[in-house]
């Protein structure tokens, strides 16, 4: 599987990334083969989080037993530094590891998160203590919210080597500042950043609960997937092309040998393709009425 | 505002800012839109549907932009003009871009050659066009059922196709004949995504023409139209490319 350099972090990272929220639909047993799996096609990016659910403590013995061949980022939605070393603390003992390769901030939403996380008494004066402790070595940051926010916090945080954000046809088909991701992952390649990209398998939000109860989802994302083979491979090949470092593959593990199957295939995608995608989600909720042409 | 990237691609290499455009059928302002905010000075969308014409006014008018130090908002930029192609009403050499975007392919041959002269007679010595449309189908495509369907109404209700995809080569020659220099080619989009979106417009518009044909056959392909935009549900298939012409300086 293709490799490319995580920014400054002197890691190449394969252009998928195991979104490990996978483990936690799945028995031990089963989350052991799922690894072995993800690991037999090359995948040497995997990504976990506490709020996982039993993500970390399913990661566990696997990730110990294959170790030195995962680069492992965690992630902490802790804001202050008590509340961000007991995370880190914990993770490490569900983990069952010494040491976590990138520790991220998770899911920054507001203005004052980073006024709050960049504070003397903030989450990342605790992310620091920790790599001078050689418990973490990269420090990194998520949002799935303003792409604005994402560049502040690029402008405001010097020692950050990693970023992952949204961006798919859906969200590349939007011209507003609200989903300007494009300007993140730019100032991103500018800066040396390493980027990872979240929700590339995202067709839409799932149906008011009143119409489906979440009960009745048939998959376990937080977004409706696509998940026909060609799609995912035509969604992943749109998001491997934008100039990522990254793909992380959808938290349902339904989908996740299609995406590992995509991944081992991918071999660039051209203008034309990546432009048909966008114009295709486009149209799809487009306020414009009545199109025959595109 | 919010601009297809097949506008942006197929302009990204031509002069708009500070020029004189022409959008030569509007349809609803998707060029327009992209032409007005690559900077040019004065837009003219002209449309020969007059529902067209609104939906292009306002949109642009309801656009949230506003006067910059460089360009006006973008609604004192654009004159939306409900008129005839083959009667643009423009005074010669009026134009320093031409834009036919998707415009093509719903001209028969004969409307095109004539509008191919007038979009000649508006344009400024040294004037730039672009002419973006589709390529001809494969013929495996299930949407060209729908688009036979559409123009076997057209037909029986105006004597006219609804739609024709004239390859590239042939637009190319077209406009080079009526004086245009041929400049470039590139694909705007391979496959072309025909969404759900617009194969419901395509049966829409062949139900519109079925109301005018004369005897039962137009409630069959009205019929026949919705069930294959139903069937087919959308489809990725074929090519849309743009050309680039120069007229001499």
């Amino acid at each position: 599987m293709e490799t490319r350099p995580l920014g400054t972090t002197g890691h190449d990272s394969t252009v998928m990334t195991f979104g490990t929220i996978a483990l936690n639909w799945l028995e031990q047993e089963g989350a052991n083969q799922m690894v072995e799996h993800v690991l037999d096609y090359g995948v040497n990016h995997f990504d976990v989080a506490p709020m996982y659910g039993d993500a970390e403590l399913k990661l566990g013995p696997k990730l110990r037993q294959h170790r030195e061949e995962i680069f492992l980022g965690c992630k902490t939605e802790k804001r202050s530094y008590e509340g961000a070393w007991q995370r880190l603390d914990e993770s490490l003992d569900r983990l069952g590891v010494e040491k976590i390769d990138l520790y991220q901030v998770h899911g920054l939403e507001y203005d004052d998160e980073l006024d709050e996380i960049t504070a003397d008494d903030g989450a990342l004066t605790a992310f620091r203590e920790a790599q001078e402790q050689g418990i973490i070595d990269h420090i990194g940051l998520t949002s799935h919210s303003r792409p604005d926010l994402i560049v502040d916090a690029i402008d405001r945080i010097d020692d950050l080597e990693s970023l992952m954000f949204p961006l798919n046809p859906v969200v590349a088909g939007k011209d507003d500042g609200e989903h300007d991701y494009e300007a993140v992952l730019q100032r991103a390649n500018e800066e040396d950043i390493g980027t990872l990209g979240i929700k590339a398998f995202a067709a839409g939000s799932w149906p008011d609960t009143e119409e489906l109860p979440e009960r009745d989802r048939p998959f376990c994302n937080w977004y409706r997937p696509v998940c026909a083979p060609d799609e995912i491979s035509e969604r992943f090949d749109f998001a491997a092309s934008q100039g990522l470092t990254s793909v992380v593959s959808a938290g349902d593990p339904k989908l996740v040998t299609m995406i590992c199957e995509a991944a081992a295939d991918y071999d660039g995608m051209d203008e034309a393709a990546q432009r048909s995608l966008i114009e295709g989600s486009r149209h799809d909720d487009s306020p414009v009425p009545e199109q025959l042409h595109h | 505002m919010d601009v297809p990237s097949t506008v942006t691609t197929a302009l990204d290499d031509r002069p708009v800012d500070g020029r004189r455009c022409l959008e030569a059928g509007a349809g609803v302002g998707n060029t327009t839109a992209g032409l007005l905010d690559a900077g040019a000075s004065r837009v003219y969308a002209v449309t020969n549907d007059r529902e067209h014409a609104l939906t292009t006014r306002e949109r642009i008018a309801g656009g949230q932009d506003a006067d910059t130090d460089s360009h006006p908002a973008a609604r004192d930029r654009l004159a939306v003009l409900h008129a005839d192609l083959r009667a643009i009403p423009l005074p010669e050499e009026s134009v320093d871009l031409v834009t036919a975007h998707g415009l093509c392919n719903v001209l028969d041959p004969a409307a095109l050659s004539r509008i191919a002269d007038e979009l000649q007679r508006v344009a400024a010595p040294g004037a730039h066009l672009v002419v973006d449309d589709y390529a001809p189908l494969p013929e495996t495509a299930a949407v060209r059922d729908l688009f036979a369907v559409e123009n076997a109404a057209a037909e029986l209700a105006t004597g006219r196709p609804a739609l024709t995809f004239y390859p590239s080569s042939f637009l190319r020659d077209l406009f080079a004949g009526a004086g245009w220099a041929f400049e470039r080619e590139r694909t705007l989009l391979e496959p072309v995504p025909w969404t759900e979106s617009h194969l419901s417009a395509h049966a829409d518009a062949a139900a519109s023409f079925a109301a005018d044909c004369a005897d039962d056959a137009g409630a069959a392909l009205a019929a026949r139209a919705e069930r294959l935009a139903t069937d087919i549900g959308s489809e990725s298939v074929g090519r849309m490319y743009s050309l680039a012409f120069r007229l001499a300086a």
